[in-house]
């Protein structure tokens, strides 16, 4: 055989995959990897995002969290008032927002703050949500 | 009705676990699992190393599965992944940074005349059977095991030459006999 032909000849045989009884013993430790390293991230997401989420929620509602009450102030009070301030922050930037676009004409005033508030809420979770999905798919 | 995973060809389960099928890939470990792990063991990995090595190689085909096109095989895919993983393996022991000169290993005794390919490269130095591996097992170019393993270019292809000899000496032994074929006596 020359050399021509013996170079193929050793690609056939290396293509050739000797039995290995322990295989299927393998492919369930692979799958197993997967799906731990699937929970780490799935774990890590999660309490970033619930990190990050308590941050904003501080953030937008200016809102002091310490339970300690310093001023006197009941923590479900100031959440209270925090989502109400909120929410109608929220509903006045849509509002100019609207303006800005010549849509000055749809009143917004006609849903509750609270109302606006938790749809711009649910509108940031479903952003938040799909870049996670994405985040996960990529990594 | 769903299709079997089974029935399914590896680009199109490459394609669903890119999308984060893990079922899918699953498929893809099963069945190529083995041929990952052969060629790691011929390149000289202990069984166990690479065992571990094949391992990682998946999870990381797995992380990367959207990068796979479908322009070569995903077995070869996934050998060159894990090729490269074991060079960097043994980069870090540094048994291949400089030109290895050392004895071959005596080839032992085969009386039947034929040898299968691991038992062949056994008899190759562990240069030459990783080079020989890389080529012909990972379809690596010799500039690319070059550069993978920080070696002279020309070096590789001596390595690769050299084994190549010895594995053509020891799988061909009686040169007007062809491979294969089943000698007649009577």
């Amino acid at each position: 055989m020359s050399a021509d032909e013996f170079d193929p000849f050793v690609e056939r045989l290396f293509a050739r995959t000797p039995a290995m009884p322990d295989a299927p013993l393998f492919t369930a430790q692979v799958e197993q990897r997967l799906q731990k390293g699937s929970r780490i991230r799935f774990l890590a997401l999660a309490l970033a995002g619930l990190g990050g989420g308590a941050v904003a929620v501080r953030e937008t509602m200016t809102v002091d969290l310490d339970l300690g009450a310093r001023e006197g102030v009941v923590a479900g009070d100031a959440l209270g008032q925090g989502i109400q301030s909120a929410s109608l922050n929220v509903q006045s930037t849509i509002q100019g927002g609207l303006d800005q676009v010549g849509l000055s004409n749809l009143e917004l005033g006609s849903m509750g703050g609270m109302q606006l508030f938790w749809i711009a809420a649910a509108a940031l979770i479903a952003l938040a949500a799909a870049g996670v999905m994405k985040l996960s798919q990529e990594v | 009705m769903t299709q079997a995973l089974v029935d399914r060809h590896d680009v199109e389960l490459a394609a669903l676990a890119a999308a984060g099928g893990r079922r899918e890939f699953g498929e893809l470990v099963r069945r190529h699992g083995s041929a990952v792990r052969a060629l790691l063991r011929r390149m000289g990995a202990q069984p166990s190393l690479a065992d571990d090595i094949a391992q990682d190689a998946f999870i990381q085909a797995f992380q990367r599965c959207g990068e796979f096109r479908g322009e070569g095989t995903f077995a070869a895919w996934v050998k060159r992944i894990a090729a490269r993983l074991y060079i960097k393996r043994v980069a870090k022991e540094a048994r291949y940074t400089a030109e290895v000169e050392q004895e071959d290993v005596a080839p032992a005794a085969d009386q039947a005349g034929l040898m299968d390919l691991d038992e062949a490269l056994k008899s190759l130095s562990e240069p030459e059977r990783l080079c020989v591996s890389l080529c012909h097992g990972a379809g690596m170019a010799h500039p690319e095991i070059a550069s993978a393993l920080n070696l002279p270019l020309g070096t590789v292809k001596s390595h690769v030459k050299r084994g190549l000899d010895k594995l053509r000496a020891r799988l061909q032994p009686e040169p007007a006999q062809p491979l294969g074929r089943t000698q007649h006596v009577g």
